[in-house]
């Protein structure tokens, strides 16, 4: 069976998730859009039970993305029961997005969830009466440590009854919904008729499309009417009276209300007042920063060490063994890329993906994106451009398609371009970080991230000036300041580097067995001796990590480890030290944060820019990410 | 403004009514519309021009002046607005809507009027479709007189009630309304973030970032 989790956004719906599935969750993007749904399974009496966690949304009208993946989830899958998880100290708002659910003719449990706060604010909720006035079960929860998760699990399991509860509208829009309804067929529909009618009237894009000509007329005209009469849409009726009988349910639920009001905390004002936000945001990044450079360079240290003792003298007593030159190049391939991915994908991107989660998982990062939300407007962006950016320091991928809450298609063509050229990627990071970090100093690989930032300043000021926009602004919940539950870290980094195994992997393992076999046949050297010039007078690197910047397109991190690769095979060393140069490897680095955009990101960006504008961008980056290292080699070397 | 007859209300609206959309009022017009007979209709517009109400020019009919056309308007008002309460409000069908709503109108008062047209949120034409004519009272309506701003005039620390929402599309109006934007609503603004930062508002409990151009689809009261 199948079960749905639904809810507003910040309700702690990912963590009961997490409590009734554990760790074998896949994560997938809804087709066609940037929203990501998990899925996974629970054991529960011997059966197996689907759960699927739909995204956060406020209604489940259609009118954002996530609400359209909600939407068509739920009608694609048919849950056999959904789960309302709701936040029982915001009840009003909650009951609302219920109200919706019971609507559509689901069999719904709701659950009461941060019951904790609500006794920790000794307010009290009447939860038997609740459940009668809606004739439904209600279980409070408490998500973040887990009581009433199984009570929870136990009632959607066992639930087979709809719930009998109705939204009365005022009698001119319930003349209007019955008028609908009466046009509708019962057999068109998988959902109840008055349910479709509301939604006809409200204009729902989904339910109009599958509409018949005669009611889908009917209703347009009918909203028309309405709003030549009342100078109003009928949504804001509609939703002023859903409105409206939460407040009443939720008046007579709440037996006693929270008595102390929240006490605003101090990190409150701290962290979106400028004069402490902006000093703390520096703060947040330098420390972000630092723990990347010395954790993962720590990690980095523990898993090399243990590799080369173990894993790599197996794999060097076996190249001995193999008779041909090429076999045993491609035993070294395979264990430098498993070399590469020890010393590379694992400590870093895990390090940035943990802190990634904590500071969202925190509610910090909201408040970043309020306090920097009008320096992007002077920049020509969108306070919403804050969001991909964040992400683009994550995964440039996920971050072109997250432009899409931009308004214009100039506007996500911009803030694409500039994330692709200026926004280090999580894999650029860890070759700023694991080449010029680890062995010219920290400083050095924080001058390539303010260089960066001034070319996101600039970039930005100048398509601003080029093209015309005027950016519509943001609308965003900040959620109280929580701590991060440990659980849900692990589970978001571990979806999000599985990714990185699953796909990284094959393709560095692949790359550098055909390197190595090119390499024991004689070939690579060959092929690399026109890069020469180029790369030894204009950028002063090595005629070898010309073949690095040709696997950096397949995947940005690969380049530094096909540099390990390359290092290890053509000097036999795996200390960048020993075949590079700290200018070199600043040189590289620059060229590489602002170098073309990977395959992946080459592949998203040619589906929603198209092909012209795609290639224009990336012969743009090449240009300049060799222009910016010709500059910075002829800089350094003077 | 002396009291006038219920019939001179009945009258002026009537002859508002033929002439709102240009030209006089034809006495058999009148007549059929009040259903009275054409001579008693002439005696008491006679009577009507005397007392300055309206100006009759025989053959061509009948047209208001301005003092007939204060009255007039006030009564096509609250004739229009009653309807539409009887309409939406009430549930009453049919003819009937018309019927009653033309007795009551003679006896709301002006605050009734104002109460109501609120209570109806600023209705603009009444279920026949016809244009509902503006207020006139002195009395401050916050719905009519804009009393309402939008939401970023409002300072940190204020207080104000969410009278309607002006949005340039639908998603935005919905988006909006699904947080709980909805008329009636009491929000606080809790922090104007500098460097034309967005506005943070509280909102049942809740808070929310609203960029300034984005908050201004909300129109506000100022909480007293």
């Amino acid at each position: 069976m199948e079960i749905a989790l639904a809810g507003n956004p910040n309700v702690g719906k990912s963590l009961i998730f997490g409590h009734l599935t554990g760790v074998g969750v896949i994560s997938a993007n809804y087709p066609g859009t940037t929203v990501e749904f998990s899925e996974g399974k629970a054991k529960f009496m011997g059966m197996t039970v689907t759960v699927i966690d739909l995204p956060g949304t406020y209604s489940l009208a259609g009118n954002s993305d996530e609400e359209r993946v909600a939407t068509e989830l739920l009608f694609d899958r048919k849950p056999d029961t959904v789960i309302a998880v709701l936040d029982a100290t915001r009840l009003e708002r909650n009951l609302v997005f219920l109200f919706e659910l019971i609507e559509s003719g689901y069999n719904v449990v709701a659950a009461l969830n941060m019951y904790d706060i609500v006794r920790k604010n000794k307010m009290a909720i009447d939860v038997e009466r609740l459940e009668r006035i809606l004739m439904m079960p209600m279980i409070p929860t408490v998500a973040t440590k887990g009581p009433g998760i199984d009570s929870l699990l136990y009632t959607a399991v066992q639930m087979r009854r709809k719930s009998k509860f109705k939204v009365r509208y005022d009698s001119h829009t319930e003349r209007m919904i019955s008028q609908l309804e009466k046009l509708l067929k019962e057999e068109d529909w998988k959902y109840p008729l008055r349910s479709v009618a509301i939604r006809l009237l409200m204009g729902d894009a989904n339910v109009t499309e599958r509409a018949a000509a005669e009611p889908k007329e009917t209703a347009a005209r009918l909203r028309e009417e309405f709003l030549r009469g009342h100078g109003e849409d009928i949504v804001v009726h509609i939703q002023r009276d859903r409105f409206g009988e939460a407040g009443r349910i939720a008046k007579e639920a709440i037996v006693s209300p929270a008595v102390a009001k929240k006490v605003r905390g101090i990190d409150e004002d701290f962290t979106i007042r400028p004069t402490t936000g902006i000093p703390l945001l520096l703060g947040v990044l330098a420390s972000v920063f630092i723990v990347l450079v010395f954790g993962g360079g720590a990690i980095e240290g523990v898993l090399v060490s243990a590799w080369s003792e173990t894993g790599k003298e197996y794999f060097t007593g076996l190249a001995e063994d193999a008779g041909s030159d090429l076999l045993s190049g491609v035993i070294q391939g395979v264990s430098l890329s498993i070399e590469a991915m020890l010393a590379l994908v694992i400590p870093y991107i895990l390090v940035f993906y943990v802190m990634l989660s904590i500071l969202e998982d925190t509610g910090y990062l909201v408040r970043v994106v309020s306090l920097l939300d009008g320096v992007m407007h002077r920049l020509g962006l969108h306070g919403r451009a804050v969001i991909p950016m964040v992400v683009g320091f994550g995964c440039n991928v996920p971050a072109i398609l997250a432009t899409r809450t931009m308004g214009s298609k100039r506007e996500r063509l911009i803030l694409a371009v500039l994330i692709t050229i200026a926004v280090p990627c999580s894999a650029q990071t860890a070759i700023i970080v694991g080449s010029v970090g680890k062995f010219a100093g920290a400083w050095w690989a924080l001058l390539i991230y303010l260089i960066l930032m001034a070319t996101l300043v600039v970039l930005g000021l100048a398509l601003h000036r080029a093209i015309k926009f005027e950016p519509s602004g943001m609308c965003i919940e900040i959620p109280d300041m929580r701590w991060p539950s440990a659980r849900q870290t692990a589970v978001k980094t571990y979806i999000r580097l599985k990714e990185f195994l699953t796909i990284a992997f094959p393709i560095l393992l692949v790359g550098s067995i055909v390197l190595e076999a090119l390499l024991a046949l004689n070939i690579l050297q060959g092929l690399l001796e026109p890069a020469e010039p180029f790369m030894v007078t204009v950028l002063g690197l090595p005629a070898f990590t010309a073949v690095a910047l040709v696997f950096g397109i397949l995947r940005k991190e690969m380049a530094l480890q096909m540099l390990i690769v390359l290092a290890g095979a053509l000097q036999a060393t795996t200390d960048l030290s020993d075949v590079l140069t700290n200018e070199q490897m600043f040189v590289f680095a620059l060229v590489m944060a602002v170098f073309m955009p990977c395959l992946a990101a080459f592949a998203v960006m040619v589906k929603e820019f198209g092909t012209k504008n795609t290639v224009m961008v990336t012969l743009a980056s090449i240009a300049l990410a060799f222009f910016m290292g010709a500059v910075a080699n002829a800089i350094l070397s003077l | 403004m002396h009291m006038v007859s219920e019939i001179t209300e009945q009258y002026l609206k009537i002859i508002y009514n033929l002439t709102e959309d240009g030209g006089a009022a034809k006495t058999n017009d009148i007549a059929e519309a009040l259903e009275v007979a054409p001579a008693s209709v002439t005696e008491m517009l006679h009577k009507l021009a005397e007392q300055g109400f309206i100006s009759h020019t025989p053959y061509k009919g009948v047209i208001l002046r301005p003092r007939g056309r204060k009255i007039a308007c006030k009564i096509a008002r609250r004739h229009r607005l009653l309807e539409r309460f009887l309409a939406d409000v009430v549930g009453t069908k049919g003819r009937s809507v018309h019927e009653q709503a033309c007795k009551m109108e003679h006896a709301i008062t002006d605050e009734a009027e104002k109460n109501l047209c609120r209570l109806l949120n600023r209705p603009q034409t009444c279920p026949g479709g016809r244009q509902i004519p503006k207020c006139q009272r002195p009395i401050t309506c916050e719905k009519c007189t804009s009393a309402d701003v939008p939401l970023s005039q409002i300072k940190e620390g204020e207080k104000a009630v969410v009278s309607h929402l002006v949005a340039q599309n639908q998603d935005e109006l919905c988006s909006m309304l699904a947080m709980g934007f909805v008329p009636g609503s009491e929000v606080k603004v809790e922090k104007r973030i500098p460097m034309g930062g967005p506005i943070i508002v509280s909102l049942k409990g809740t808070k929310v970032a609203i960029a300034r151009d984005r908050g201004d689809v909300l129109h506000v009261v100022r909480a007293a």
